[in-house]
């Protein structure tokens, strides 16, 4: 029997703000914006390793098309929570929510930077204006709608703690809001669910039309269902992971029931993923393709060996009760995952020979300003509001320490602002 | 809070009900659909460019002709001194490019490489907003800038390479041959060919080329590679044609099939959101499912809130 009860979020507190960490990752971020700027000037071209037969670089094949696979954990523990009635799951919702929350919005935003003339996506709002036919378009609609309406709204009940707590003379209000919200809630929540299956499936119909440039390992008609599945597990990885990281950078109790489960559904996703990709590599007669002395074969052998790897950590880990180990296999799984997602738009895709697309230093740091940033502001959001699972205890400790704190102002105190933090 | 059974099979019916016509609309559309396609034709009045190989000599005059014809910065990037480039580029719509066999002796070619205005185009499949269209009566496949993102998933899709990006500026645009539009408006005939000396691309009425095309081949049986017209059903048919005495592979027209890349490669997806009809019906089957345990969830959440005095998170 479990003596702790553990359905509740609770803020990171007692930590300050301001970290080097975080300071990093600030300026990082920064750097990258004035870059952005040095981008829309000179064109893409001057910014970027991209070129005719590489038209697509990391931007969009990284930073939107395997971010969102990371950022799906809204989606996949979602549906495992609220369809396959996996409860105990609904703690870490407001983990998942936050992290799909950046990353697609992120993701969008690099979109806006990728393309070359964003002033035309305005026609986004004329729907007499799509090709339905493009999958780029779904991916566009779909992500769009997805981030700024059902995964925005999902992400408000925790808001709207913070406002409950920090402006008590709103409360009526904000009551209504909530109460207008969750009347709705079911038909936000399964939006939230369509959507994300439309176009992270369509991520991996976009490069159904790269045809035979795709190698065959992993050109396969069912592109959009391994997009879809990936997502899943990647949305597990990164969900569990940051609970994991967060737990164990800031010192707070681990809920290992969770974890297990977390960790239990992961391996089942990945372990049906392996016996469908090498089904479906041995139905197409694509298998040989696999042992052929070529940089695809060995990429496609790091996808699978790291995958089965993970599958084996992960089972250890939670035999073991091991949050350590728990974190090394998800980063294992996230890794592979994303390996997986980023081969056929660039690493196993040959426009054609000779054609060469590295990176430069500035599209790398434009890139990496983006992630900088998408992180920081979790950090600094899981600081302020019940975003991360903790057990009742630190509810409480929470609560005691505001109550302290609320004493303390009526009497001037005579420490210093700077003791009363502890730890960091 | 007591649940009669009774109750309970109505909230069960209800939510089961709406999921299970859900999934079954979305079945039957889907069954459906797939009888609906029929694979694209080129327009009645399509016209086109038949180039033959066998009579190229590489003069260029069609590049520097198509050059001045759309107002191109001549690429002599690599050569001061010389209109040079070496691929379809931002700054070249058409190029002649020469065929080396790698073994002696045997036979090389020339080959020109510009748009090929196809039946069923994947540049214009990918498109998001219809910046490539393909003119319904010429079957001309045309660039406009205010649909155009800059996305260059027309790059990607592609089969032939054709669509070029210009890389540089904050206005970029994309670039491809689109057979002289605004000359064939004037009366005129494409630039490339009506400078050709010997008469290796010619301009004409689709029909029209690919029946000279066949009589070529009929009056010199043997000159020409397997005796087939390319472009009159690879990758779905294109509105520029080759002859050639050589594998077309090797003058890098690859080897696509019959089908379109939009018709092999987009089928499923187009059966999947053809009138909405599958994502309608997934949200439909959601709703049901989810509102039964959300409802469920609010009472326990109640229940919590009670025994704790503390609110629900959700």
């Amino acid at each position: 029997m479990k003596t702790e009860t553990w359905e509740r979020d609770v803020p990171v507190f007692d930590v300050p703000i301001w970290t080097r960490p975080f300071i990093a990752l600030c300026g990082l971020g920064a750097l990258g914006m004035l870059l952005v700027a040095y981008r829309e000037i000179v064109g893409l071209g001057p910014a970027s390793g991209m070129n005719d037969a590489y038209a697509w670089g990391i931007w969009k094949t990284f930073n939107t098309m395997v971010l969102t696979g990371v950022g799906s954990g809204a989606f996949a523990v979602g549906i495992a929570a609220w369809i396959f009635k996996r409860n105990n799951l609904h703690v870490v919702m407001r983990t998942a929510l936050l992290t799909s929350l950046l990353a697609y919005l992120f993701g969008l935003a690099m979109l806006g930077v990728d393309v070359g003339r964003p002033w035309n996506f305005y026609w986004i709002a004329f729907p007499w204006h799509w090709n339905l036919h493009s999958p780029l378009l779904e991916v566009a609609v779909c992500m769009s709608v997805y981030a700024t309406i059902p995964l925005l709204l999902e992400n408000v009940p925790a808001g709207l703690e913070y406002a409950f707590d920090q402006w008590p003379q709103y409360q009526p209000i904000l009551k209504k809001v909530e109460k207008f919200l969750m009347a709705g809630y079911p038909w936000i929540v399964s939006l939230a669910y369509v959507l994300p299956a439309m176009h992270q499936s369509s991520l991996g119909a976009l490069m159904l039309l790269g045809g035979t440039r795709v190698s065959p390992l992993w050109q396969t008609p069912f592109l959009p269902l391994l997009y879809v599945w990936a997502a899943a597990f990647l949305g597990f990885a990164c969900v569990t992971s940051t609970i994991l990281f967060s737990g164990i950078m800031w010192n707070r109790p681990f809920d290992l029931d969770v974890l297990n489960e977390l960790n239990r559904i992961t391996i089942w996703l990945i372990g049906a993923w392996l016996v469908f990709r090498t089904v479906d590599l041995t139905v197409r007669g694509q298998i040989v393709a696999a042992f052929h002395a070529d940089i695809y074969a060995v990429l496609f052998w790091m996808e699978m060996i790291l995958l089965a790897v993970s599958v084996w950590m992960l089972r250890d880990a939670n035999a073991n009760q091991n949050v350590r180990k728990m974190f090394i296999g998800q980063l294992v799984v996230a890794v592979a995952g994303m390996l997986y997602r980023f081969s056929p738009t660039t690493l196993a895709f040959q426009p054609k020979p000779g054609a060469f697309y590295f990176p430069s230093a500035i599209e790398t740091l434009i890139s990496l300003g983006f992630i900088a940033i998408a992180v920081a502001i979790f950090i600094f959001l899981a600081k302020i509001l019940a975003i991360l699972p903790a057990p009742m205890r630190l509810w409480n400790a929470m609560e005691a320490r505001k109550a302290r704190k609320a004493s303390a102002q009526k009497v001037p105190a005579r420490v210093g602002r700077g003791q009363l933090v502890t730890g960091d | 809070m007591e649940l009669n059974r009774r109750d309970l099979l109505k909230k069960l019916s209800a939510g089961t009900a709406a999921a299970a016509a859900g999934g079954a609309v979305s079945v039957a559309a889907l069954g459906g659909i797939a009888h609906a396609e029929e694979p694209a034709q080129a327009p009645a009045e399509a016209v086109g460019l038949l180039y033959d190989a066998t009579r190229c000599i590489g003069c260029q005059s069609c590049v520097v002709a198509c050059t001045k014809a759309n107002g191109l910065e001549p690429d002599n990037r690599r050569d001061p001194l010389h209109q040079a480039p070496t691929d379809l580029n931002s700054r070249t719509k058409t190029i002649i490019k020469l065929y080396k066999p790698a073994k002696a002796g045997e036979e090389f070619s020339y080959v020109k490489q510009q748009c090929m205005h196809c039946v069923d185009p994947a540049c214009v499949a990918a498109c998001m907003f219809g910046g490539l269209k393909k003119d319904a009566k010429s079957g001309i496949v045309t660039w406009t800038g205010k649909y155009c993102v800059g996305c260059r998933y027309c790059e990607i899709a592609c089969p032939y390479h054709v669509p070029k990006f210009r890389w540089e500026g904050f206005n970029p645009e994309i670039v491809k041959c689109e057979l002289c539009k605004e000359r064939l408006a004037k009366g005129q005939e494409p630039a490339c060919t009506s400078v050709c000396p010997r008469k290796a691309v010619i301009f004409g009425p689709r029909k029209q080329l690919l029946d000279e095309a066949k009589s070529r081949i009929a009056a010199n049986p043997g000159k020409y590679y397997q005796d087939r017209v390319f472009g009159e059903h690879e990758g779905g048919g294109t509105q520029v044609l080759y002859l050639a005495h050589v594998d077309f592979e090797n003058l890098g027209l690859p080897a696509l099939g019959d089908e379109s890349v939009p018709q092999k490669y987009l089928k499923w997806q187009h059966r999947l959101y053809s009138y909405l009809i599958v994502p309608i019906g997934l949200y439909a089957t959601l709703v049901g499912t989810i509102s039964k345990n959300w409802k469920h969830h609010q009472e326990h959440a109640e229940i919590e809130e009670k025994n704790t005095g503390l609110r629900p998170q959700i």
